[in-house]
């Protein structure tokens, strides 16, 4: 049995959304990197301050029903509303607000954008 | 002796290798979505994938996009375009007209029917041309 932590994930300048929090469960370990060159520092500090796993979504397996968390890069249209279309928790680097079709998926309960990772803190 | 013929350059080339389902619906939006074949499996739904042969530099305005026999000048690029489309074969294209982008990862052409491709369409971004016979 692994011991997860939480926590809280606050927008950062300009951003949007949130504050999620974030716990890995034994059913949804996975602290999921969906952004360009391996894992990002977000995503590394959410894994290691909760336990969770952290994969690189782009060489790694990331399924929506194991994520606890989906760590993106995304200028605005496609990954902003895939995984909260999902109901996954989705945490963006990038400042953005909700627009493009899957704009409608996008809530303040499952996206926060902006995000650094000294926006992440223990609970 | 000035009358130097820009040549076309290519600067990205690729092949399309799959269409997801909700491509055609979003083009109804005037967006389409590309992403590199390695992409997560969880963006294949949303985005044509593709396996680029020339991924030299992204677009800059004033470029062409050429999607199978389709060609559209470039209006305007967002910020983070060109990491995503190198990095990730990521590109979000919008026929809205718009020559500031609205958000960082968009490129945008005037508004048109953008094309539904299928695989083994091509896909191209490409700079200069023929330029005018010199007087």
């Amino acid at each position: 049995m692994t011991d997860y932590k939480s926590v809280r994930v606050t927008k950062g300048r300009g951003g949007w959304g949130g504050p999620l929090t974030i716990t890995p469960t034994e059913d949804r370990p996975l602290v999921a990197s969906i952004t360009g060159g391996g894992i990002h520092p977000v995503a590394q500090r959410i894994a290691d301050l909760t336990g969770g796993e952290v994969v690189d979504g782009f060489s790694g397996s990331a399924p929506f029903d194991k994520l606890a968390v989906a760590v993106i890069d995304c200028g605005g249209t496609a990954r902003v509303g895939v995984y909260p279309m999902k109901k996954v928790k989705t945490v963006d680097i990038h400042a953005t607000s909700p627009a493009g079709p899957l704009a409608q998926f996008i809530t303040e309960e499952l996206f926060v954008s902006g995000v650094k990772p000294e926006d992440v803190e223990e609970t | 002796m000035n009358d130097v013929a820009a040549a076309t350059r290519v600067l990205y080339e690729s092949t399309v290798t799959g269409v997801g389902g909700q491509v055609e619906e979003f083009l109804g939006h005037g967006l389409l979505i590309f992403f590199g074949e390695s992409s997560p499996k969880e963006l294949h739904d949303i985005s044509v994938q593709h396996r680029p042969t020339v991924a030299d530099e992204g677009p800059l305005p004033g470029d062409t996009i050429v999607l199978a026999d389709h060609a559209m000048e470039i209006l305007a690029v967002g910020e983070v375009v060109s990491d995503n489309l190198l990095n990730l074969g990521h590109l979000d294209l919008k026929a809205d007209g718009m020559t500031e982008p609205k958000l960082p990862g968009d490129v945008c052409v005037a508004p048109q029917p953008l094309p539904l491709l299928k695989a083994g369409d091509s896909f191209r971004i490409v700079r200069g041309g023929t330029t005018e016979v010199a007087s």
